[in-house]
């Protein structure tokens, strides 16, 4: 059984990455047909042997059917990760149908079905952060994800600073850094956290709401690593005194920076990706990161507890890990791979830069301190 | 012959039994599912989120004292004159009332001059610039900050333009007066479009009776034109204080968290699930708004007003060179620039912006939205089945809120003691936070309940039409209500007394008199759901209920052309047209069946 | 009607419409108190009394605008008590017209047509003809209300009124609106429409001499309560109260003491005074006097044994140009005299009153 599985796999697998050069290829015709050829080939062969074998048909009934996924709905659509995902995934495990769902209010709408008692019409959790995993965790008596273990495939090769869950529910598949982009134009690198202080930056930095916006969070938890839990509510408190400007999300934040309100904005280490060539002034797109640091804010996906198809679930997040996948996500969603080694493509090693230093929280240190930590943050900058 | 006189006599009470009942499933029942909370503790009544809340000075300043130590407050003021009045802070609550304060009367500055302008004056496109006064209330709120950006902004056009004429800068963003002017900009139309309405059915005759008694122009103004304005003008202004009261989005995307309001926190507490205190915020916020609505109606049910009669005649805009030196245009006309500056300015800039990429004029984001439209990649959101939603569930909302709206009005006009409590419960969808129902409605009809062994929920196309339609029928009632008031009553008893039932009555001889005020409170309705996102997101089953402004939300998360809200402006810019569009189409056919 | 339900319980009064003891009530203020009346079939019944007297809401009991505390209303012999106004079948003209602006004078006439059952179709047409020729108003169809003076728009209310053919007629105050020479006309015309129609109808106004010159019969109401019922001439030469005898026509009334029996005489202010033979008095009892200005005659020595003879002074004359209206004072009151004299004298003059002219309030204390 183990060993037909196995076989089943990297068949799919062959004809997965099949597909995969297929897609890279395009362009050099003969190259694409053949490989897309051999990939139908594959599968045909899976489908074979599963049917001369009845014990490998009840085997393979875990892997068949419907696999649903909730995550935020920019995941999804054309020319995105989540589509590539979804069609990469279901022809390497053929009779199967990966199927999006993307509530508005994200992880929060299940650990509400949870405290209601309704149905979780979702079998995997894709695009969750620590913070939100500590949310889910303690508004709920009983657990809303279930931890994988120890054997994931691929799980050996995360980078370590993002495995943040030492219970294993939540997996990394990619990350950002958060990060200054500055517009050297107009200021110097600020390289401290303490520089920001400076009167020569007053009214220059633009953030986002930690209540409500990811890298809003990440800032803010990043600032508590540098300066520490008794004195970020300090050092925040002087910060809004130099006139930082926290804007609801990311969105308005950077567009509020590129129409020049103010030249400092809290964003990703991505930047350059979308923005290089020679028309882009590449002044607006300097990196600052503080305290030659950046905190990274992984993105991480989750089994539920109540997964109907549990083993088709940790399927596709194996699959999600494999090095192909890994560079299509990275690319697709513009955030680094989560699993080491991995080149997702040239452009993207040179405009995406890794910060000289990565921090960022575990499940454990976020747990039973974040909230506080963001409640008081907040009250600070309101009453200011 | 009996089937139908029965069906006419009960049409009336039936509609409105209907009515509560949809009020019931989709309103007061998930509302109030999350309002418990505020006031249930592990099954009990308690007071102690009430109290945490109201005693806690970042919410109430110096008032938290109330709630916790009564009795020092005597002493404390003492101490507060002797210090010679220091400033006092009020917390989130008094800030939020005092930004809704400013919000509403720069509405009405902003407003009622327009009131003057469409009511008074005859020029070419009147009619037009009349039904596009509504287009600000469909613009989803990160538009408008996108547009007030690129107009207000430190490199925005107005400082180009003020540049240009070498007036210097302002810098208006992050700060109290650009949330103050986008407020203004959402709600001076409410105030233009209630008074202009009212200022149209002034009976000239009343105007020129004074005049013939001795009044001077402002005297008769004051006199008798002010009293028939006044209703229109505070049912304006409190839905406007009200709605600035509970304003979030726009505040967070212009103002920042510095700038924060009650409604602000409320959205945050629920999104770290601290339901209790979500619940007791949203609480507290509805009783105060729920408080001055009651007030509002106790009031205007004092008031008196008779429609019919003569319409004051309109003057023309342009009297040849004599334009120029009459101060009333001149004054016109400097409003005309500021309405430039605050109206046409933030759209034209998202336009502007929606053609514009980081090297100069593009066409790329319209192309992006081609493109979507023409792929066929799963849970891809296309522009053209997001137009056809949206203008499927106006349509709808406009022929369900309309009724429902009428009716309540039916039921308020005849009703004796308590209609008015009847009338401000009624109204509570204008009066309860947006957040708190989203949550509600998420907790109730999408999580379903279990009846009888069966888990029922609701959603998809009809329950968003339900819901935008709770959302907008106030708007009908409080367009209708004052005009049924003001009806002959020897009109109805005609008819009545020719053989017309109640309901027949109403049909043929009641509504196509107050048919402007039906018709106004309709655009209003078809506004609401045209603009409405929360409630849409929530409900729509599947990925393929999505709306126009669903349809941006969602373009502003999409990549694929950089991190760049010009797919969203572009959608934006769609959304304008269509929106324009379709209400140049609601008046013109409308004002088709105007007496 | 294929009604199965009977409109109308059946009762015993024949009468065109019948209140008994009917009771409004409005916030706890009475309005009528314990109303009973019957008018007949084809009959011309006014209602006549000053503003807020309840004649307005006895009409809009009979209408079904107002619903009674207590009593009953009949139309036709039918109970209608319960029925809401558009199944009672009666036509209601209002004072301010209330044609409805949004229709042309021909949907107006033609509104009430559309309830009947079956729909009359062109019939409907034909009628509403009939009616604006009825009230003189053919051709003026496709007319909006507002391009209607106000006697014209009195005109389409009455037809439209009438088109459905209603079992009763009610008009509140249908003239005040109109200037004198106009509602003198129309009320003439309104008189011959109900003539030759034959239809029940209650008129309800505070003009007393309208009401004496319309009707049938008149019901003077005062406080909520019938005062009097009867045909004109009546309540004019033969007020029942006080009340009555002021309120219709002009009077001069004199409060006296009955001093003999055979023949009955009273002395007012210490003047005896003549009553007439008929008058059923005994001694002791105080009576009112009513003496009408018209029956008293001026500056003539009437000597016949049945006058009484008073010396009054003229204060003042008004010309009425068919008549003068003298004031007088006698004994420190106030008379009115009218008389046709083309001069009538000055100063000290001699009032003359036929005994059989002078009328007594059956009970002086009301």
């Amino acid at each position: 059984m183990d060993r037909r599985q196995f076989l089943r796999r990297s068949s799919a697998g062959v004809a997965g990455l099949a597909m995969l050069a297929g897609c890279t290829g395009a362009g050099e015709g003969d190259n694409g047909s053949g490989a897309n050829g051999s990939g139908t080939n594959g599968s045909g062969n899976g489908t074979t042997e599963a049917g001369a074998d009845s014990t490998a048909t009840t085997g393979s009934a875990s892997s068949g059917g419907t696999l649903r996924v909730a995550t935020y709905s920019s995941f999804t659509g054309e020319d995105t990760a989540g589509n590539w995902l979804k069609s990469a995934f279901e022809t390497e495990q053929s009779g199967t149908t990966v199927e999006f769902l993307t509530p508005e209010n994200g992880v929060n709408q299940y650990v509400q079905r949870a405290k209601q008692g309704a149905p979780i019409d979702a079998d995997i959790y894709l695009g969750l952060n620590t913070a939100e995993l500590v949310r889910a965790r303690k508004k709920l008596d009983k657990p809303l994800f279930q931890s994988v273990g120890e054997d994931l495939d691929g799980a050996d090769g995360l980078k370590k600073p993002l495995r943040i869950d030492p219970k294993k529910r939540a997996v990394p598949y990619d990350t950002g850094y958060i990060s200054l982009v500055y517009n050297e134009n107009e200021v110097e690198e600020p390289k401290t956290f303490d520089s920001l202080l400076e009167s020569r930056y007053e009214g220059d930095l633009i953030t986002e709401n930690a209540q409500q916006s990811d890298p809003g969070r990440a800032f803010l938890l990043w600032s508590i690593i540098a300066k520490g839990e008794e004195n970020y509510l300090d050092y925040w408190k002087q910060l809004v005194g130099n006139g930082v400007t926290v804007l609801s999300d990311w969105e308005p934040a950077y567009q509020a920076y590129s129409d020049g309100e103010a030249p400092m904005v809290v964003s990703y280490s991505t930047d350059q990706v979308y923005y290089h060539g020679p028309d882009v002034d590449m002044a607006k797109h300097q990196l600052g990161f503080l305290n030659d640091q950046g905190y990274a804010n992984p993105e991480t996906m989750a089994l539920f507890e109540s997964a109907n198809n549990p083993q088709l679930g940790r399927t596709f997040m194996e699959f999600v890990l494999t090095e192909t996948a890994q560079s299509k996500i990275a690319v697709k969603n513009v955030q680094f791979p989560a699993v080491k080694g991995v080149t997702p493509s040239k452009e993207f090693d040179k405009y995406a830069k890794e910060p000289p230093e990565t921090v960022t929280h575990s499940y454990d240190e976020l747990a039973g301190s974040v909230e506080s930590w963001v409640e008081e943050w907040s009250r600070l900058v309101a009453s200011e | 012959m009996n089937v139908r006189r029965w069906g006419e006599r009960l049409a009336v009470p039936t509609a409105f039994v209907l009515t509560v009942a949809i009020l019931a499933v989709v309103f007061y029942y998930p509302v109030l599912s999350v309002l418990r909370e505020a006031v249930v503790r592990a099954g009990s009544l308690t007071a102690a989120p009430l109290v945490d809340v109201l005693g806690d000075p970042f919410y109430t300043g110096v008032a938290h004292h109330l709630f916790t130590a009564p009795l020092s407050i005597p002493a404390g003021v003492l101490d507060w004159i002797r210090a010679g009045f220091p400033s006092v802070e009020f917390g989130l609550f008094g800030f939020t009332a005092f930004q809704a304060f400013l919000s509403t009367l720069a509405s009405v500055v902003v407003g009622l001059p327009g009131a003057y302008l469409l009511a008074r004056f005859e020029f070419r496109g009147r009619r037009t610039l009349r039904s596009l006064t509504i287009l600000p209330f469909v613009l989803p709120s990160i538009m408008v900050a996108v547009g007030f950006l690129a107009m207000f902004g430190q490199n925005g056009l107005l400082n180009d333009i003020l540049g240009a004429l070498g007036l210097g800068q302002v810098n208006l963003l992050f700060t109290l007066e650009i949330i103050v002017l986008a407020h203004a900009f959402y709600n001076a139309p409410l105030v233009t479009r209630l008074v202009t309405t009212a200022w149209e059915s002034v009976d000239a005759r009343r105007v020129e009776t004074a005049r013939a008694l001795g009044a001077g122009p402002f005297r008769a103004f004051r006199d008798i034109v002010v009293p028939q304005l006044l209703p229109a003008l505070l049912t304006a202004a409190l839905l406007t204080f009200v709605f600035t009261f509970l304003s979030f989005p726009i505040v967070l995307a212009l103002g920042g968290l510095r700038l924060a309001t009650v409604e602000v926190w409320l959205y945050a507490r629920v999104q770290d699930l601290e339901l209790a205190e979500a619940a007791t915020l949203g609480t507290i916020e509805t009783v105060l708004s729920l408080a001055l609505t009651y007030l509002y109606l106790r009031y205007e049910a004092r008031q008196t007003t008779t429609g019919g009669g003569t319409t004051l005649p309109r003057r023309a805009l342009a009297v040849g060179w004599k334009t120029l030196r009459d101060p009333v245009r001149i004054g016109l006309a400097v409003y005309g620039v500021g309405v430039l500056v605050l109206f046409v300015g933030p759209l034209v800039s998202m336009i502007v912006e929606s053609v514009t990429g980081p090297n100069g004029l593009t066409g790329a984001y319209y192309e992006f939205l081609l493109n979507q439209q023409a792929t066929t990649a799963a849970g891809t959101t296309k522009p053209l089945p997001a137009i056809a939603n949206s203008l499927a569930f106006g349509v709808g909302t406009l022929a369900l809120a309309v009724p429902m709206g009428i009716v309540v009005s039916v039921m308020v006009t005849r009703g004796g003691t308590g209609s008015r409590l009847a009338e401000t419960l009624m109204s509570a969808p204008l009066a309860v936070s947006g957040v708190v129902v989203g949550l509600g409605l998420l907790q109730t009809l999408v999580f379903g309940t279990t009846i009888a062994g069966y888990r029922v929920t609701a959603g998809g196309a009809l329950a968003i039409v339900v819901a935008h339609a709770v959302a907008a029928y106030p708007f009908v009632t409080r367009n209708v209500t004052p005009a049924l008031a003001g009806i002959d009553s020897q009109l109805v008893d005609s008819a009545r007394s020719l053989g017309a039932s109640r309901f027949r009555t109403l049909l043929d001889v009641e509504l196509p008199l107050v048919w402007t005020a039906v018709l106004a409170g309709g655009a209003f309705a078809f506004a609401i759901s045209i603009g409405e996102f929360d409630t849409t997101v929530l409900l729509a089953e599947g990925v393929e209920s999505y709306t126009m402004p669903v349809a941006l939300e969602r373009y502003i998360g999409n990549r694929s052309l950089g991190p760049s809200l010009g797919p969203a402006t572009a959608m934006g810019t769609v959304l304008l047209l269509v929106t324009a569009a379709s209400f140049l189409v609601i008046e013109r056919l409308g004002g088709r069946w105007e007496p | 009607m294929s009604d199965a339900v009977p409109e109308r319980d059946p009762t015993t009064t024949d009468a065109g419409v019948a209140l008994d003891n009917i009771t409004v009530e409005f916030s706890g203020v009475t309005a009528l108190e314990d109303v009973s009346l019957s008018v007949d079939e084809g009959e011309f019944f006014t209602l006549v009394g000053p503003s807020g007297c309840g004649k307005t809401t006895t009409l809009r009991a009979v209408a079904g605008f107002e619903e009674p505390a207590t009593g009953e209303v009949h139309i036709d012999g039918g109970r209608v008590t319960d029925l809401a106004p558009e199944r009672r079948d009666v036509g209601v003209v209002f004072q301010h017209y209330a044609l409805f602006p949004h229709m042309t004078v021909r949907e107006n006439v033609a509104y009430g047509l559309r309830f009947r059952d079956p729909p009359g179709g062109v019939a409907d047409d034909e009628r509403v003809d009939e009616l604006l020729s009825l009230v003189d108003m053919a051709g003026m169809g496709e007319r909006e209300p507002e391009q209607l003076s106000g006697g014209q728009q009195q005109r389409i209310a009455l037809a439209r009124a009438l088109a459905p053919g209603p079992d009763v007629l009610l008009l509140d105050e249908p003239l005040s609106a109109l200037d004198a020479r106009l509602r003198e006309r129309l009320r003439v015309t309104i008189r011959e429409i109900q003539q030759e129609l034959g239809i029940t109808t209650i008129y309800v106004t505070h003009d007393q001499s309208e009401a004496l010159a319309i009707s049938d019969r008149v019901a003077v109401v005062s406080g909520g309560r019938i005062e009097q019922v009867a045909p004109p001439e009546t309540v004019y030469r033969e007020p029942q109260s006080r009340f009555v005898a002021e309120f219709v026509g002009e009077n001069n009334l004199f409060d006296g003491e009955v001093t003999a029996t055979a023949p009955p005489r009273a002395t007012v202010d210490g003047v005896e005074i003549a009553l007439p033979e008929s008058a059923a008095v005994d001694t002791g009892d105080s009576v009112a006097l009513c003496v009408r200005p018209e029956v008293l005659s001026l500056g003539e020595n009437d000597t016949a044994s049945n006058a009484t003879t008073l010396t009054a002074t003229v204060e003042h004359r008004e010309f009425l140009g068919d008549a003068y209206r003298v004031h007088c004072s006698w004994n420190g009151r106030s008379l009115l005299v009218k008389t046709d004299s083309r001069e009538p004298p000055e100063g000290t003059v001699t009032l003359t009153v036929d005994t059989d002219d002078i009328h007594l309030l059956s009970d002086s204390g009301r």
